[in-house]
């Protein structure tokens, strides 16, 4: 039943040079710079009111950049109008024409396209096929559901066999079952198409399993761009780090540099680090993952020993997060939940620590 | 047996009752006279009911062509007056529904309604004062050379429809700006994003979306205007027979109290049933979304 659109002949890919946005005083969009490849699933992540939306919303051509450059290909669109950029959006609220049953809205962009009739109805069949949504043909936008709009505003959409596919936020809207399921939904659909892809999330576990790659905003400015295991392994700043993920910020004190090495203490203890290309070198902390905390560790030596008291347990099904405490820092841990593993119990006295090796600093 | 329960249970009785009370005194008790006077015998210069029930005045109506054109031409400017308000207001209302800073959308706004604020006599003075033959108008084209006598923009159907259109305008708008705010502006984005200029997203979206506002406007200003008598009296000069007219002949002028309550109760249903009708053409039109 695979549907085969014109994606798999042509490559498009996406182009932002120095895009910006300027709201009255507010720089909403400041200096945004990427290259998303053909067939690419490229996620914009970051928290409300980074920017995302305007970002996204520029490529579209719904609002005009204060500075910058947008190329699909080597085609300058920045300032085409949106019905010429043949580029797909999907709201976060769906934006089903009400007036429309789900035929006419699927076939809205093909009747602009000026196509004839026997074909509209061919496509528009083949599309409802393809997001499971045969029989539905005569249904207005009141008699769906959230889902089921979802899956119309895609259709709509793909049926026009977009150069580019834009998505703000569409999960943001259905429950939390649903959303797991249209995650993998839209994420098949995406690599079958090999469609272009741009994602706007501000839910890092959706940007985490859809993406090839995530651009981590704040502030209007990119953070990162990188694969999910580059984002969440190197995190680029503490920014990041604190984004994405839980993160222990261990406040270091550099001392000095030998070589390749460099000495820093933390609660009184010296370590060696290597420098290597992941080291920031205006950190001013360390990031240490929750879960590469280890209960009674081996005296090896590049591994740091640590007591403290267990604070709060949290029980979490799979896994089990403590908070411990050790000289007034709280550390976050998580552990999987295995059936040999010693539960701890609030108050008790623990030996810990961590490899060194696995600290990023920022 | 207890109030309080009485009380709770038919409490959306309680809530309304005011309301109902005082539209059965102050509407339904004098329409419903009307009504009744007309069915009864046409005696000049008798308002009380003498209870001798009669078809006489409508058929006195209906044998009387002056009648039948007055009806006429109520409908037709009515309709008139509904389309061109439809057509100069539309834009207003889209652009103050569009406008987003509250400053100027409140300025835009006081604009609409400090229309409504004055007299309805006053305002159509200030009409007059522009249009009459030695009015603004007509003197300034005059001055110019444009014209050598003054064009009658006065006393004249021209010149009821402009007062019907000043008097109805803001009505119109009033009842478009909701409906037209109430569009989603996504929706207009993604139709423009599906490959539709702003031209065809117009009739294609925005249009089809309006018709609630469209629908209620034209209706409120049908209505307002087949039953106004100020209008054709001050600004067609009692050359535009329309029907309020007559029925203010008949019962100011003359004291035919049967008579005259048997036009109004004609214009009552001529008007309904123009409402009734237009009202299921528009819904059929719109696929019954409307
Ligand atoms: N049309 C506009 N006029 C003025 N300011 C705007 C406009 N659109 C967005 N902004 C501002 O620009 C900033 C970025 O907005 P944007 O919608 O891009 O954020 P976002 O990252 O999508 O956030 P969210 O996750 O909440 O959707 C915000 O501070 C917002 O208030
Ligand atoms: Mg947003």
């Amino acid at each position: 039943m695979a549907i085969q659109y014109g994606h798999n002949v042509f490559m498009f890919d996406l182009k932002l040079n120095n895009l910006s946005k300027k709201f009255d005083e507010l720089l909403a969009v400041n200096d945004v710079s990427f290259n998303i490849n053909s067939g690419e699933f490229f996620s914009v992540l970051g928290p409300s009111g980074c920017g995302k939306s305007t970002t996204l919303r520029m490529i579209a051509g719904f609002v005009m950049p204060s500075g910058g450059k947008i190329l699909i290909g080597d085609n300058d669109i920045t300032y085409q109008a949106p019905e010429t950029r043949n580029i797909g959006f999907v709201f976060q609220n769906y934006a089903i024409f009400p007036h429309m049953n789900v035929f006419d809205n699927i076939a809205f962009g093909l009747k602009m396209r000026n196509i004839n009739k026997n074909e509209i109805i061919d496509k528009v069949k083949k599309s409802l096929e393809q997001v499971n949504l045969l029989g539905f043909e005569n249904r207005y936008q009141r008699e769906l559901s959230g889902g089921e709009q979802q899956r119309v505003a895609l259709a709509r959409v793909l049926v026009t066999e977009p150069q580019i596919l834009l998505l703000d936020e569409p999960l943001s809207a259905l429950d939390k079952k649903l959303r797991e399921e249209m995650k993998i939904w839209i994420k098949e659909l995406q690599r079958k198409l090999k469609i272009t892809t741009v994602y706007v999330t501000h839910d890092q576990s959706e940007a985490l399993t859809m993406s090839d790659r995530i651009a981590i905003m704040d502030k209007g400015k990119i953070s990162q761009i990188g694969t999910p295991t580059e984002i969440y392994e190197k995190p680029a700043n503490k920014f990041v780090a604190d984004f994405i993920g839980i993160s222990n910020f261990l406040p270091l004190e550099k001392k000095s540099y030998s070589g390749d090495y460099i000495n820093v203490s933390f609660l009184n203890q010296n370590f060696q680090l290597k420098i290597n290309e992941k080291i920031n070198q205006e950190f001013s902390s360390a990031v240490l993952r929750p879960e590469h905390i280890i209960f009674n560790p081996n005296t090896d030596k590049d591994i740091c020993i640590l007591e403290g008291t267990i604070d709060i347990i949290s029980y979490q099904g799979a896994i089990i997060r403590y908070i411990i405490n050790s000289n007034e820092f709280k550390f976050i841990s998580e552990f999987s939940n295995l059936p040999e593993s010693k539960i701890f119990k609030e108050g008790e006295t623990v030996k810990f620590g961590f490899d060194i090796n696995n600290l990023v600093l920022v | 047996m207890n109030f309080k329960k009485i009380y709770i249970s038919y409490r959306p009785i309680f809530l309304v009752l005011p309301t109902f009370i005082f539209f059965l005194v102050f509407f339904i008790i004098p329409v419903a006279s009307l009504f009744i006077i007309a069915f009864d015998k046409p005696v000049t210069g008798v308002l009380a009911l003498q209870g001798e029930w009669t078809l006489k005045s409508f058929l006195r109506i209906w044998n009387r062509s002056l009648y039948f054109d007055a009806a006429v031409m109520s409908l037709t400017l009515a309709a008139l007056v509904s389309i061109i308000t439809l057509i100069i207001g539309y834009p207003l209302a889209y652009l103050i529904a569009k406008t987003e800073n509250v400053a100027r959308n409140t300025f835009l706004m006081i604009l609409v309604l400090c229309a409504m604020q004055l007299d309805m006599v006053i305002r159509l003075f200030g009409l007059m004062v522009l249009l009459g033959d030695n009015g603004v108008i007509n003197g300034a084209l005059m001055y110019f050379d444009i014209i050598e006598k003054p064009i009658g923009l006065m006393y004249n159907k021209l010149g009821v429809v402009i007062g019907l259109v000043q008097f109805s305008l803001p009505f119109m708008i009033l009842s478009l700006i909701g409906i037209i705010r109430g569009i989603s502006p996504s929706v207009v984005e993604a139709s423009r994003s599906l490959g539709a200029s702003p031209n065809k997203t117009f009739w294609n979206i925005i249009l089809p979306l309006s018709m609630p506002g469209i629908l209620a406007g034209t209706l409120l200003v049908f209505a307002i205007s087949i039953s106004s008598y100020l209008v054709p009296a001050l600004m067609g000069g009692w050359k535009v027979m329309m029907m309020p007219l007559h029925v203010y002949q008949q019962v100011a002028e003359m004291g035919k109290w049967q008579f005259g309550s048997a036009i109004a109760v004609v214009l009552f249903l001529t008007s309904l049933l123009s409402v009734l009708i237009y009202q299921k053409t528009a819904i059929r039109i719109a696929g019954g979304r409307a």
